[in-house]
């Protein structure tokens, strides 16, 4: 039986996303620990040392409260701080400070591409831990751990979606506009291989009709058992996201169809063999132990501090698709990629405002758009960089994109002269008047096409025979004289109709 | 009173003997039902006490210097190209955050 058509699939996604401040969350310590001499970015408050205080940074949490507001989240105003205990070596106090109860953020959403509006539980401030690394002795075979305490208290946001995912796709399209968002709004580089931005689904298959999404929860009907959900942890990119959903449910649907119950368990993605790998199951609840933490007060936050932080919110991604759709015209997809980066659509809505003081604003919008979508993104790709970096000036993009359109040139020429203005840095005024000169000195399309005519008897003769190819090199030669300043199509139209003359 | 030490035990990574079992448990109730008395005082409609912060008032993100190498690892008993170096197999793969 076809899955899709016995299961639904329900998917919630944890993101941990490092916030870019100067300093740590609880300490003055510095975070550019990348790439750094280990135990340098370290002192006794992120050491966990005896007696050493938390101090909150403001700026971490002005950070969180912007992710907040740009999905829509309610703000509290008082923030708590709870710490929640295991014993691990990257955890040096014993406990990670966090929000249990009443985060930062909560009942917030993003709408993805599908339509669906993926619901937000809640977005906690943390601090992050440190970076363990494991080996074994040569010698002993004894296994050990070295630990790197410069990550640990590094602010860290938490964003827990409902399970209101249905699809492998919507969750990978979540977390691309959860990276958007962050990226625009300066509040992460959201860089997955350098761990800046950790993504962690929960996934179950449950049988269709057998259940139903209330209050933000799966609630079995009748006397359906749910089926046990599986986490899969060490995901290092967006795509591998959607390919471990994917191969969770169908790996669930496999175990179910042979009669094997399923079990709670944690699992780790591995991306060179693109399968997910059994870790440890989730037997008993965790035990955390949460208690309030009693070395930070209850920060408040006024509603003239949630104005303040909203002041740095910027048109994002969707409200840009939004109106590139309903007021340009532009197709969901163009709109999709072009606000892809806020530098990229930087670049599209500087490039419709130089095209809109000569056409229309839908023209000019539109105009940019196929430019960008056609050559443009062509050439970015072959030098496997963004559209918006790659040294294009849009003054001189409208310019080569004005004289096509007042069909000074072939497309091919004007794609021509937009790749040596890059590769060569030719002077693209320059190029126009040049051709614009040629075309001049040549008279009308008729008159050169006359003139070749005159010139070029035997190939004439040969078409009036009967040897139709023969416009093949009459069309050559009208090319030849224009320099690609006409269209192939409108030379052998004319010649056509001269001939038949 | 019940109390699981076994169980505390195993989240607080400690191993005990069974007669540490037995020595440890009524020591630990009798912890427990002397904290119990406060249960008994009505706190319905009364929050907690806790010193408050205005947002504004907080540290403002200026880093400063941290410890060296050297003495972050002084405390250290093994260590390795600038890490702490732990022993034992550590429960599970992945990292929490």
């Amino acid at each position: 039986m076809e899955l899709n058509e016995k299961y639904d699939v329900i998917v919630g996604l944890e993101i941990h996303i490092q916030t870019n401040t100067k300093s740590k969350m609880f300490c003055s310590c510095p975070t550019d620990y990348f790439q750094k001499e280990p135990n340098t970015h370290v002192c006794p408050v992120c050491l966990g040392l005896p007696g050493a205080l938390p101090v909150p940074n403001k700026r971490a949490i002005e950070l969180c409260i912007l992710m907040g507001l740009a999905t829509k989240c309610s703000i509290a105003n008082e923030i708590f701080f709870d710490r929640k205990h295991y014993f691990y070596p990257d955890l040096p106090k014993g406990y990670q400070i966090s929000q249990y109860k009443k985060p930062i953020c909560s009942n917030g959403f993003v709408e993805v591409p599908s339509g669906l509006k993926v619901e937000i539980e809640r977005i906690h401030q943390e601090e992050d831990v440190a970076k363990s690394t494991h080996h074994t002795e040569s010698s002993t075979g004894k296994e050990y751990t070295l630990v790197d305490y410069n990550k640990s208290g590094v602010p860290l946001i938490e964003i827990v979606t409902k399970p209101s995912i249905r699809s492998a796709k919507d969750a990978k399209d979540f977390a691309t506009k959860i990276r958007q968002i962050a990226r625009y709004l300066n509040i992460s580089n959201a860089d997955m291989e350098k761990g800046q931005m950790r993504c962690e689904p929960n996934i179950s298959i449950q049988e269709k009709g057998k259940w139903e999404y209330k209050d933000g929860k799966i609630i079995p009907l009748g006397d359906y058992k749910l089926n046990p959900k599986a986490e899969v942890k060490n995901i290092g990119s967006i795509t591998a996201v959607e390919k471990a959903i994917e191969y969770e449910v169908k790996r669930m649907a496999d175990e179910l169809e042979e009669g094997k119950p399923l079990k709670q368990q944690t699992r780790g993605w591995n991306a060179s063999k693109n399968i997910t790998e059994f870790q440890r199951y989730k037997e008993t609840a965790d035990d955390y132990r949460y208690m309030p933490e009693p070395d930070i007060p209850v920060i408040e936050i006024s509603n003239e501090d949630i104005k303040n932080i909203s002041k740095e919110l910027v048109e994002l991604p969707n409200e840009k698709i939004k109106r590139y759709i309903s007021d340009w015209g532009i197709t969901e997809y163009s709109a999709e990629v072009i606000s892809s980066t806020k530098k990229s659509a930087d670049f599209f809505e500087n490039l419709q405002l130089i095209l809109s003081k000569k056409i229309g604003e839908k023209e000019a919008a539109k105009e940019a758009s196929n430019w960008i979508m056609g050559p443009l993104y062509a050439i970015a790709n072959k030098k496997g960089k963004d559209f918006s970096e790659i040294g294009v000036n849009s003054e001189d993009f409208a310019e080569l994109i004005i004289a096509f359109k007042d069909g000074m040139f072939t497309k091919n020429k004007a794609e021509e002269i937009l790749n040596e203005s890059i590769d060569k840095g030719i002077n693209v005024s320059e190029e126009i008047q040049k051709l614009k000169s040629v075309k001049d000195s040549n008279g009308s399309l008729t008159e050169v096409v006359k003139r070749v005519i005159e010139e070029n008897i035997q190939a004439v003769t040969d078409y009036k025979n009967g040897k139709e190819a023969s416009i093949g090199f009459l069309v050559g030669k009208v090319m030849q004289i224009t320099k690609g300043t006409s269209n192939p199509n409108d030379v052998r139209n004319t010649l056509v109709e001269e001939l038949k003359k | 009173m019940k109390i699981d030490v076994k169980h505390i035990a195993q989240l607080s990574r400690i191993s005990l003997t069974d007669d540490e079992l037995k020595k440890f448990t009524p020591q630990m109730e009798t912890i427990l039902e002397s904290v119990e008395v406060l249960k008994e005082i009505d706190t319905k409609n009364i929050e907690p006490m806790k010193g408050h912060v205005k947002l504004q008032d907080l540290r403002e993100d200026t880093p400063s210097e941290s410890l060296s190498q050297e003495e972050v690892l002084k405390n250290a008993k093994y260590k390795e190209n600038g890490c702490v170096k732990v022993f034992g197999k550590i429960f599970g793969e992945s990292q929490e955050s």
